[in-house]
């Protein structure tokens, strides 16, 4: 809904993004105040930041396979695993930077395509149980590789990424690492929807018969939503294990994958704006629990690390089935209702 | 060659236990149309509501005899399966697939952090209540807990095939599971139908709880189980009931088979892959399972 007194005189106006200067302002500002942030902000904050971008690129790809296409997908985190473990490989073989972010995605694309096969013969819930098997399957495999390969249940080291002779590895290069690549994921996350694929993946979404009847080859289109989304996750792992310095099984589970889930849902599965208020809102969430039990066990109440995290996950559960029962469209429409009333007020809305 | 025949006994005996597990899964599917993912989670609560009235409930001075911690336990599960259809899936009542899945993995987040939050996370002894050691059958060994539970699945199996096609109740379940509007308008109650699903469901998952953990370790680790049983209950066919147990059968005897002879050469690998294999192998080949129902997709 926009303001009175705002109209076009092209189609490419109408359609754009940002379509008045003062979201344009908004967003410039919002830019800025992130590009500024090492300037101000500690290393605590910063790796919070890069935690939270990385993320966000996770959580595009699942926009893409399962927001827009509508194919569920419960392997977002060994995906993401895929993505970390072929970046270590790579750098550990001596490619530069530069190469191993999209040669990680690639490969990630690849396996994604393994199990996204059976699209051709199953659909819905069924679909979604060759991903959980690709999210069983990813532990097991790695760890039964030779330790040589990918180091196994030690893990593996990765070296410090250097970009044309710049240092990346420190609390700030990450951070603008990071930064740069979720960028990338919004500008694409928002742009997709527009482009004659993603109007694809929305037709195989709605209705995919009635998609294949209008001449768009719903088998191909459902085996590209997984790859696109894959990619997105590659280059999440790539970061991520570039920042971690040290890659292994344990940080890419079933719980993680949940978690990603969750966040979409949480932020609204069908406007590209979803993805940002849901990873924002509930790494907030996650984070203030963690405050809150920091502060109880310092008043001398005992509480372990494993029940912080039973907390978070309960409380990440009632929000997802919160946000399913009462508000399908999650906090992005929350937002556009706020924001439309406020344009609007004092007349009310419609 | 006593050796492989031992083998396939352990497999299949273990392979029923499967079977058991996806008769749960079954029975939640035939009779509401929900594959529900946080089985292993709900087989975990059924044990650790068995463990506080037997183990539990003798740590603080109560001695509650076995038959009635029984009866109590099936009480429990009762209680939580109705929570969990009221709260949860009756208000997703003609929802989309997604919907569903995806509530079924927030049941399993909330079920793993409930579960941790209230019993803690350390592993304790599962109360003994089938008889523990080996019969001897001619040169074979059969582990006498895991020899009742297959009898019992199997007895279980029979009496729940009769339910389900020969009871007016199963048989209206039956259509809740082919579509909830077509059994709406027929004046079937879908809430009915999910209500017992669950009901039923919990039991069984506690059932098996039991056959599975008599005697041994009960931690949250367990509910991995659930994942195992899937493949199974994919294979049978998600509306077959007696389906459960053969493919059980199958997997467990492919299991045991692969951990002795692939797993040296794969360092360990194989087992654990197997059952997923065999789960994507039959969602390619034939997505309604040995015995499922065959359906038919319209515009």
């Amino acid at each position: 809904m926009r303001p009175t007194g705002i109209w076009f005189q092209s189609y490419a106006g109408e359609a754009s993004v940002l379509q008045t200067r003062r979201s344009r302002l908004w967003l410039g500002l919002l830019g800025l105040g992130l590009l500024a942030l090492p300037l101000t902000a500690g290393p605590w904050l910063l790796g919070e930041m890069t935690h939270l971008f990385i993320t966000l690129i996770a959580v595009y790809g699942l926009f893409v396979t399962v927001g827009m296409a509508g194919q569920i997908n419960i392997a977002q985190s060994a995906f993401v695993g895929v993505g970390a473990f072929a970046a270590a490989k790579f750098a550990g073989l001596g490619l530069p930077f530069w190469l191993v972010v999209p040669a990680a995605a690639v490969v990630t694309g690849l396996v994604s395509v393994v199990f996204a096969l059976p699209a051709a013969r199953v659909r819905g819930f069924y679909l979604a149980l060759t991903t959980l098997a690709a999210q069983i399957i990813f532990p097991i495999v790695i760890l039964a590789l030779p330790m040589s390969w990918l180091g196994g249940l030690v893990g593996m080291p990765v070296p410090a990424p250097d970009l044309f002779g710049l240092n990346l590895a420190t609390p700030t290069g990450f951070y603008y690492l990071a930064f740069v690549f979720a960028a990338l994921a919004v500008w694409t996350g928002f742009n997709l929807p527009r482009s004659r694929f993603g109007r694809a993946l929305r037709a195989v979404h709605d209705n995919d018969t009635a998609a294949g009847v209008l001449g768009i080859p719903v088998t191909r289109i459902k085996i590209e939503a997984f790859f696109a989304g894959a990619l997105y996750a590659g280059v999440a792992g790539a970061i991520l294990a570039y920042f971690l310095q040290f890659v292994t099984v344990s940080s890419f589970t079933l719980f993680t994958s949940v978690w990603y889930l969750g966040m979409l849902i949480v932020g609204g599965i069908h406007t590209p704006l979803g993805p940002i208020l849901g990873v924002v809102f509930v790494t907030l969430v996650q984070e203030s629990l963690h405050t809150a039990a920091n502060t109880f066990m310092q008043s001398g109440a005992f509480m372990g690390g494993g029940a912080v995290f039973a907390l978070s996950s309960v409380v990440l559960a009632l929000c997802i089935l919160i946000a399913l029962i009462f508000e399908p469209r999650g906090l992005a429409h929350l937002w556009h209702t706020a924001v439309t009333g406020f344009r609007l007020w004092p007349f009310p809305r419609n | 060659m006593i050796e492989f025949f031992q083998i396939l006994i352990e497999g299949a005996l273990v392979g029923l236990v499967y079977g058991l597990v996806a008769i749960s899964f079954v029975v939640i599917y035939r009779a509401s149309k929900i594959i529900n993912l946080a089985q292993g989670e709900v087989l975990v609560f059924g044990a650790f509501m068995l463990w506080t009235f037997t183990e539990g409930a003798a740590g603080v001075g109560w001695d509650i005899p076995l038959p009635v911690a029984l009866l109590l336990t099936v009480g429990a599960c009762t209680v939580f399966g109705v929570t969990v259809e009221r709260t949860i899936f009756r208000p997703l009542i003609g929802q989309s697939a997604f919907t569903i899945f995806m509530a079924g993995v927030a049941l399993l987040i909330l079920l793993r952090g409930l579960a941790q939050l209230i019993w803690g996370a350390e592993s304790r002894s599962a109360p003994v209540i089938l008889p523990e050691g080996a019969i001897e059958i001619g040169p074979f060994l059969v582990n006498s807990r895991l020899l009742i539970g297959a009898i019992f699945t199997l007895v279980l199996t029979q009496a729940l095939h009769v339910f389900f096609t020969r009871s007016r109740l199963g048989l209206r379940l039956a259509a809740v599971a082919e579509d909830h509007t077509t059994a709406l308008s027929l004046g079937v109650s879908v809430r009915q139908a999910i209500g017992v699903a669950w009901v039923l469901g919990t039991v069984v998952a506690a059932a098996a709880a039991v056959v599975l953990l008599s005697g041994s370790i009960l931690s949250l680790e367990v509910a991995v189980i659930g994942f195992k049983a899937l493949p199974v209950a994919l294979l049978g066919g998600m509306e077959s009931i007696r389906g459960a147990p053969l493919a059980g059968l199958l997997i467990g005897i492919l299991e045991v088979l692969a951990s002795a002879y692939l797993d040296p050469l794969t360092n360990g690998a194989a087992s654990g892959v197997l059952p997923y294999a065999v789960m994507i192998a039959v969602l390619l080949i034939r997505p309604y399972g040995l015995f499922g129902w065959r359906k038919i997709e319209r515009l």
